[in-house]
């Protein structure tokens, strides 16, 4: 029997291609989309019958269990894929945490004591790794996590919500998947990579030029999709099929690299982010720009079935 | 192609042999889909890299290579572990060469380099594009699975920094080497560097860490003296066959297999100190 789909974050961009990928899954049931915004100002989805859009406020614990135990009982919800998560960077302070991580712990909790649900797929970032020149350049899921208390918050709710779920593995009665994704080059999910590439001139640390992996939004609604046919819990890495190295990734998107000595670089975004709004802070990518850090994704291959396939559509020359 | 890439290349063809180019082509490493592999290595680069090592290693160092074709295997995993001296790592860079050069098809030692390197500017790179990666043991592990040839300094930095009077003593011998290769199957290929012990004799050591190195060291001269290399490969330890995966995990072991690659180091190194005509001849 076909299983029904609970997605919340479905109008933002990922969730949205999400939503129209089950639906074009014949083996997915009933899709539950979940946003933040009403239906008619959310992404426009076809009129489908297995479908159903509903507007809910996730940090309200109350209102979620009237989503769980209400319409997503109905429809015979066995899979939640909880991929809403505040995009910005620039976004901080208790509405944010509450979002980020209290909503997924909230969740979770919830889903554990659901009669039809079997399956939480927490859709996580890289950005949880640790990357510096002691640890090694591929990532494995055993990776040291970015624990540091001087983190951003955008990281540290990451980390939060993603070892709240790594937690309940085996704890809980679900089958809990965490998808540890690489970084999605797209418009809208939040990358700090596009807002840096947003710029036509993009300086770099001098000296440096690490490799990086990106995703394309393609390839995460594919792991996404397959995480929900898994039968095996766990934390998987989710790579893109992009591995280069910064300056490449620069020139690649069209832009102009500019390397400059490493102390000019946070005084400088920090005034490009106060002058013209963007959301790239170097403080936050200081050592990635430094160091290496490609995700691993062969558990990925071997358990989810996973292989990158979609390449970033790079709109610059070469 | 980047621009650097693009005159990287053009630099090697006109700087390389014809044959040496082509022969260049039989690189074998595992492309993550730009060209680099996912530490960096460039193919480019590593042709720019014989491009500009070669003069130094034919006409300054004047190196002559011992064994090199028969101790390297074809393919598959296995670890170079040699002396390390000279206050700067021209030791490396010159069996990077001479492995390059001696195998057919060209095989890329992946030198495994402290941790401080990758994080010096512009020379972390420039290596990573060469093939070196970072000391960590995940680093070292993913590319004894794919079957990469590494190159290891048991010594680390107490014998790239170790004074002139101790020249061709093995300083403190680690076993991290050895139980990667038991772990991974991998064979063990000792080397002997003559001539780099007496490159750059060290008198003393500025206690201030520089662009992530731990100390300065001060030399006399304070650049390499065109000393005569002599590198010295033996024949491979095959912890891959006198040892099973677990014997990784048991520390006698280790350093049973550990003592047996200083021994076969140290035998070269007295082989090739007596045999040699002289520090420069």
């Amino acid at each position: 029997m076909s299983r029904g789909v609970l997605v919340t974050g479905a109008d933002a961009p990922i969730g949205e291609r999400f939503v129209r990928a089950l639906l074009a899954d014949p083996s997915v049931g009933r899709v539950l989309a979940v946003g933040s915004r009403p239906l008619d100002e959310a992404m426009p989805f076809e009129d489908e019958r297995r479908l159903t859009y509903l507007s809910v406020n996730l940090t309200r614990e109350r209102r979620v269990h009237e989503l769980l135990f209400g319409p997503a009982r109905d429809l015979g919800v066995e899979v939640v894929v909880h991929t809403a998560m505040g995009g910005s960077a620039a976004e901080q302070g208790k509405a944010v945490h509450a979002m980020n991580v209290s909503a997924t712990r909230d969740l979770l909790a919830l889903c554990e004591r659901h009669p039809t649900i079997k399956t939480f797929v927490l859709r996580s970032y890289a950005e949880v790794y640790q990357v510096q020149a002691d640890l090694p350049v591929l990532i494995g899921e055993d990776h040291p996590l970015n624990l540091s208390p001087n983190a951003p918050q955008y990281v540290r709710d990451r980390v939060e919500a993603d070892l709240h779920a790594c937690v309940r593995m085996g704890l809980s009665p679900l089958r809990i998947v965490v998808l540890r994704c690489a970084e999605v080059l797209a418009p809208g999910t939040g990358s700090q990579l596009f807002d840096y590439l947003e710029s036509p001139v993009c300086l770099r640390p001098i000296g440096y030029d690490p490799m990086l992996n990106v995703l394309s939004a393609k390839d995460v609604v594919e792991a996404m999709r397959m995480a929900v046919h898994v039968q095996e819990q766990g934390v998987f890495n989710v790579p893109g099929f992009d591995t280069l190295p910064l300056s490449l990734c620069i020139q690649k998107w069209g832009r102009l690299a500019i390397p400059v000595p490493g102390a000019w670089m946070t005084p400088l975004y920090r005034w490009r982010r106060q002058l013209r709004g963007h959301d790239f802070s170097y403080g936050m990518n200081r050592r990635r720009f430094h160091y290496s850090g490609v995700l691993d994704g062969r558990r990925a291959r071997t358990v989810l079935g996973y292989t990158p396939g979609a390449p970033i559509d790079w709109p610059g020359l070469g | 192609m980047s621009l650097s890439l693009d005159l990287a290349r053009l630099f090697a063809e006109r700087v390389l042999p014809a044959e040496e180019v082509e022969r260049l082509k039989g690189l074998r490493y595992a492309d993550a889909g730009h060209g680099y592999d996912a530490f960096g290595l460039h193919p480019d680069m590593v042709k720019l890299g014989e491009a500009l090592l070669g003069p130094i290693y034919d006409k300054y160092f004047r190196v002559t290579s011992y064994g090199c074709a028969e101790a390297i295997p074809v393919t598959g995993p296995a670890v170079i572990a040699s002396n390390h001296s000279g206050a700067l790592p021209i030791d490396g860079a010159m069996i990077w060469l001479d492995v390059l050069r001696h195998t057919s098809p060209p095989r890329i030692a992946r030198a495994v380099a402290d941790h401080f390197v990758p994080m010096l500017p512009l020379i972390g790179t420039f290596f990573a594009r060469g093939g070196m990666v970072g000391g960590s043991r995940g680093n070292a592990r993913t590319l004894l699975e794919a079957g990469e040839l590494l190159l290891i300094f048991p010594e680390g930095v107490p014998g790239i920094s170790k004074a002139f009077k101790d020249r061709y003593r093995l300083q403190d011998w680690r076993v991290g080497h050895v139980e990667l290769a038991i772990r991974h199957g991998a064979p063990v290929i000792p080397v002997g560097v003559v001539g780099s012990e007496e490159q750059m004799p060290q008198i003393g050591r500025i206690p201030i860490q520089f662009a992530g190195a731990p100390f300065i060291p001060v030399t006399l001269p304070p650049f390499p003296m065109p000393v005569h290399y002599h590198i010295h490969y033996g024949a491979p330890i095959r912890t891959d066959r006198d040892y099973r995966p677990e014997h990784a995990d048991d520390p006698a072991a280790v350093r049973e297999a550990a003592a047996r690659v200083k021994a076969a180091v140290q035998a070269l190194l007295d082989k090739g100190v007596a045999e040699r005509p002289g520090i420069f001849a």
